[in-house]
């Protein structure tokens, strides 16, 4: 856990943006990594916490639903948020295998 | 500041809705009202990002008709504006985001499903900061709105845009939604009231979720039994939110009639500590002198990890927005920017629809759940949220309520903080730890400071207890008697 008020390394910014899926331009590199820097080291106050969650407190159980069939809008409304359709299915960018057609 | 302005611009949820109701006004008229006050002062503040007029003059109609039929209606006519990450039927939803643009639910979510269904026209979409995060609404992809009360200020965030439109007088209540401040925050800078319920209270059915463990929904209003109606109105269990509780309700708009009188009532120590801003600590002696004067015993608590509380809230609700704002991909919503490959489609898709602050957030809270930090920043941060949870749970055996400012200084200069997101995450210093605990809490408009900006009183109550928190908030209400006038910025 960072306790100075330092830049967190470049490298460390360009590893969680591409986990992130988020494209930072390397010019833009050194804003990134001082600003982190200061907010992970705003997070060190947290340093003298024990890392292993504590004992939950006991939550309510969760309120079950009728396990009942409710209907839906219909393909129009579906339809409405889709930029095309292919014999009313909504179509969508090919997510299984790398290339787009 | 000018007089108070006569007639309808003056008028709050109850009256409006008495006079509908009462057949005094038509709901046709009292929207009519409101979509001119919104033209001639909206191009100042720009609270809004879509006025539906077509819309609400449909639904306006309805509600007439209903209220001719003898339908029983508590907000029957009563033009409500709603914060631009709640679904409307139809309309867009975008968050305030460039990566939602054109997104249209197909349905109402469930907190404005029954506003609608209890005589409210939804009247417009208002300005926030980019999916909630922010505080001071500079974050929304669109436009930057002003505070009523200094057009140069920030109105606060991120449902600066819903509390803009009720402190301008727009309306006579907004919903936003609230995860570390979002709804206490705002309504502290512009002067209005602002309730974030108790975790669970209100269905987040249709509220495109931020940080799952802390989103709330609640109202903006010009008075504290105002907002005791509108929350009353969404409240409650729903079958299509599993998080939403069972607990019964009650009548928390009569409670907030009942005095605090035999109470007690606990300064939280943390607040009033050296630093703070001189004008908000002679605010809080004044609300001190406020709570003893309606018969309330007055002392202090201490919550001693709500000095930690920013820490811990920037790791949780960062690693809870990395992962609900991952499905933002470009495949199921908004635009979709040009690759030839999956992993560019994604990538490029979400570095041209987010904005820096969404992003930052999302590369925080992709950090703190990353392999090899997990448990030191994670872990830790959840561990701390159970304390700090405990250290409410000591103060509430001790008293009624917690109370501390709203917010640490009056609202600032827009573009003051947009450069240090740090500073700008410290605004909520007061409004995180009852949103970590999942309190109940309120922010009352308190009195101004010496350049006319609105300053706030937050009241915490524990879980479920929103009925004392009402209580609270109405009883300090009446004795601080915050001025009526309309905002000097729209003067």
């Amino acid at each position: 856990m960072s306790s100075e008020n330092s830049p967190v390394p470049p490298e460390m910014v360009r590893k969680v943006a591409s986990l992130a899926r988020v494209r930072v331009p390397e010019a833009d590199l050194p804003a990134w990594t001082g600003q982190l820097g200061r907010i992970l080291s705003y997070i060190g106050q947290l340093e003298g916490i024990p890392e292993q969650p504590l004992a939950p407190a006991p939550l309510p159980a969760t309120p079950l639903r009728a396990d009942a069939p409710r209907s839906g809008h219909g393909a129009e409304a579906l339809e409405a948020n889709c930029r095309s359709t292919v014999h009313g299915y909504g179509s969508v960018p090919r997510v299984v295998g790398s290339l787009i057609p | 500041m000018t007089e108070r302005p006569a007639g309808e611009a003056a008028r709050g949820v109850r009256d409006t809705a008495g006079e509908v109701a009462g057949g005094v006004r038509r709901a046709v008229d009292v929207l009519e009202d409101a979509l001119s006050r919104v033209r001639s002062g909206d191009d100042r503040v720009r609270a809004f990002l879509e006025v539906t007029s077509d819309l609400a003059r449909e639904e306006a109609r309805a509600v007439d008709v209903r209220v001719a039929a003898g339908e029983d209606l508590p907000l029957a006519g009563v033009p409500i504006a709603v914060k631009d990450n709640l679904w409307v039927a139809g309309r867009q939803t975008t968050c305030a985001s460039r990566i939602l643009q054109g997104f249209r639910p197909s349905e109402d979510s469930t907190a404005v499903a029954r506003l609608r269904r209890a005589g409210g026209v939804f009247i417009g979409r208002t300005n926030m900061d980019e999916f909630a995060m922010g505080s001071s609404t500079e974050n929304s992809s669109v436009q930057t709105t002003a505070n009523p009360w200094d057009v140069s200020r920030i109105p606060g965030g991120s449902s600066g845009g819903s509390a803009a439109a009720v402190s301008a007088r727009f309306v006579p209540a907004a919903i936003g939604s609230d995860t570390g401040g979002s709804i206490r925050q705002p309504a502290a800078c512009c002067g209005v009231v602002g309730f974030k319920p108790t975790y669970g209270r209100v269905s987040r059915f249709g509220l495109v979720a931020f940080a799952s463990s802390l989103d709330q929904i609640g109202p903006l209003t010009r008075n504290v039994q105002d907002a005791a109606r509108v929350y009353q109105v969404m409240a409650g269990e729903d079958p299509r939110d599993s998080t939403s509780s069972r607990e019964p309700v009650g009548e928390p708009e009569k409670a907030a009639l009942a005095g605090f009188a035999g109470k007690t009532v606990g300064f939280l120590g943390e607040a009033d500590a050296e630093g703070l801003d001189p004008e908000v600590s002679a605010n809080l002696a004044e609300a001190r002198a406020a709570f003893r004067a309606v018969g309330a015993t007055v002392t202090t608590v201490s919550v001693p990890r709500a000095g930690i509380a920013v820490a811990i809230y920037y790791v949780i609700a960062s690693a809870e927005a990395s992962s609900n704002l991952a499905r933002f991909d470009g495949v199921r919503y908004g635009p979709r920017a040009a690759a030839d490959e999956l992993l560019s489609l994604y990538i490029e898709t979400r570095t041209a629809g987010f904005g820096a602050e969404v992003k930052r957030r999302i590369l925080l809270g992709t950090f703190a759940l990353s392999a090899g930090y997990h448990e030191a920043y994670y872990g830790r941060a959840m561990s701390a949220r159970q304390l700090l949870s405990e250290d409410f749970d000591r103060a509430f055996s001790q008293v009624d309520v917690v109370v501390c400012p709203s917010i640490p200084t009056p609202a600032f200069r827009l573009g003051e903080k947009t450069a240090d997101p740090l500073s700008m995450y410290l605004s909520d210093i007061f409004t995180v730890p009852a949103s970590l605990a999942g309190l109940p809490a309120i922010a009352v408009p308190s009195g101004l400071s010496r350049e006319g900006l609105p300053l706030g009183i937050q009241i915490a109550a524990p879980r479920f207890a929103e009925e004392t928190l009402f209580a609270a908030a109405g009883a300090l209400e009446r004795e601080l008697a915050f001025p009526q006038e309309l905002p000097t910025g729209m003067a």
